[in-house]
């Protein structure tokens, strides 16, 4: 497994305009929670121009498939599909999913997401914590339902201190 | 006689563990952070987790 700088493709993304919402723990994370990743999983809009922008970042980051012995690079085609595209990279593991849940893709979460300012005047866009909370109690697999309760402590704490 | 000491319910550095087990205190404390800064938290602790894994890669696992 490769050093994870995941801040550093959340830059690198968005300096490159690439429209897309963090979704799953990173996202818990950014938000406060306490909890850990080896991976970051994004949902990009799947407009051909954003697809074009998307695997151009990709390719600057050396992605390939990670269970893939080939070491396939991600298309065109494969981006533009509304399926779970897991990749890896020299910035460790990014995961570009088409949709999530019942088939909530970018243009379906964009209402429930948050923006949060990075360095340099960047902003990126983050599944806000009650929809999170929402789709893992949806999902409700174990891993899901183990972290809700750092998850729902974490809003409770948020709305005491606003 | 003495008056009895005064014992407070929860001692100072004590963590703030809920009803269900959450430490408070730690979520407190990545609030205080910037979304850049809990994010490099987690890269370090990953960091640290895979170097003491390629230190033990060539132990059976017990």
């Amino acid at each position: 497994m490769r050093r994870a700088r995941f801040a550093e493709i959340l830059q690198l993304l968005a300096t490159n305009e690439v429209e897309f919402i963090v979704v799953d723990m990173t996202a818990g994370i950014l938000q406060g929670a306490p909890v850990t990743t080896i991976d970051l999983d994004v949902v990009h809009r799947r407009s051909p121009e954003n697809v074009g922008r998307l695997l151009r970042v990709l390719a600057s980051l050396h992605a390939f498939y990670r269970h893939d012995p080939r070491k396939l690079r991600p298309q065109e085609s494969h981006l533009s599909s509304p399926g779970h595209q897991l990749l890896t990279t020299s910035h460790g593991d990014l995961d570009c999913l088409g949709t999530i849940g019942q088939g909530m893709g970018y243009d379906e979460l964009l209402a429930q997401t948050v923006e949060m300012r990075l360095s340099g005047g960047l902003t990126v866009r983050v599944l806000g914590l009650p929809a999170l909370i929402e789709a893992k109690e949806r999902a409700g697999r174990p891993k899901d339902l183990a972290a809700l309760p750092v998850l729902r402590a974490t809003l409770d704490e948020l709305k005491r201190s606003s | 006689m003495a008056p009895p000491s005064h014992r407070p319910d929860t001692e100072p550095g004590a963590p703030d563990i809920d009803e269900n087990g959450v430490d408070r205190a730690q979520i407190r404390a990545m609030l205080a952070l910037t979304p850049e800064e809990r994010l490099k938290r987690v890269e370090e602790f990953l960091q640290s987790a895979l170097e003491i894994r390629e230190l033990n890669e060539a132990r059976p696992v017990r």
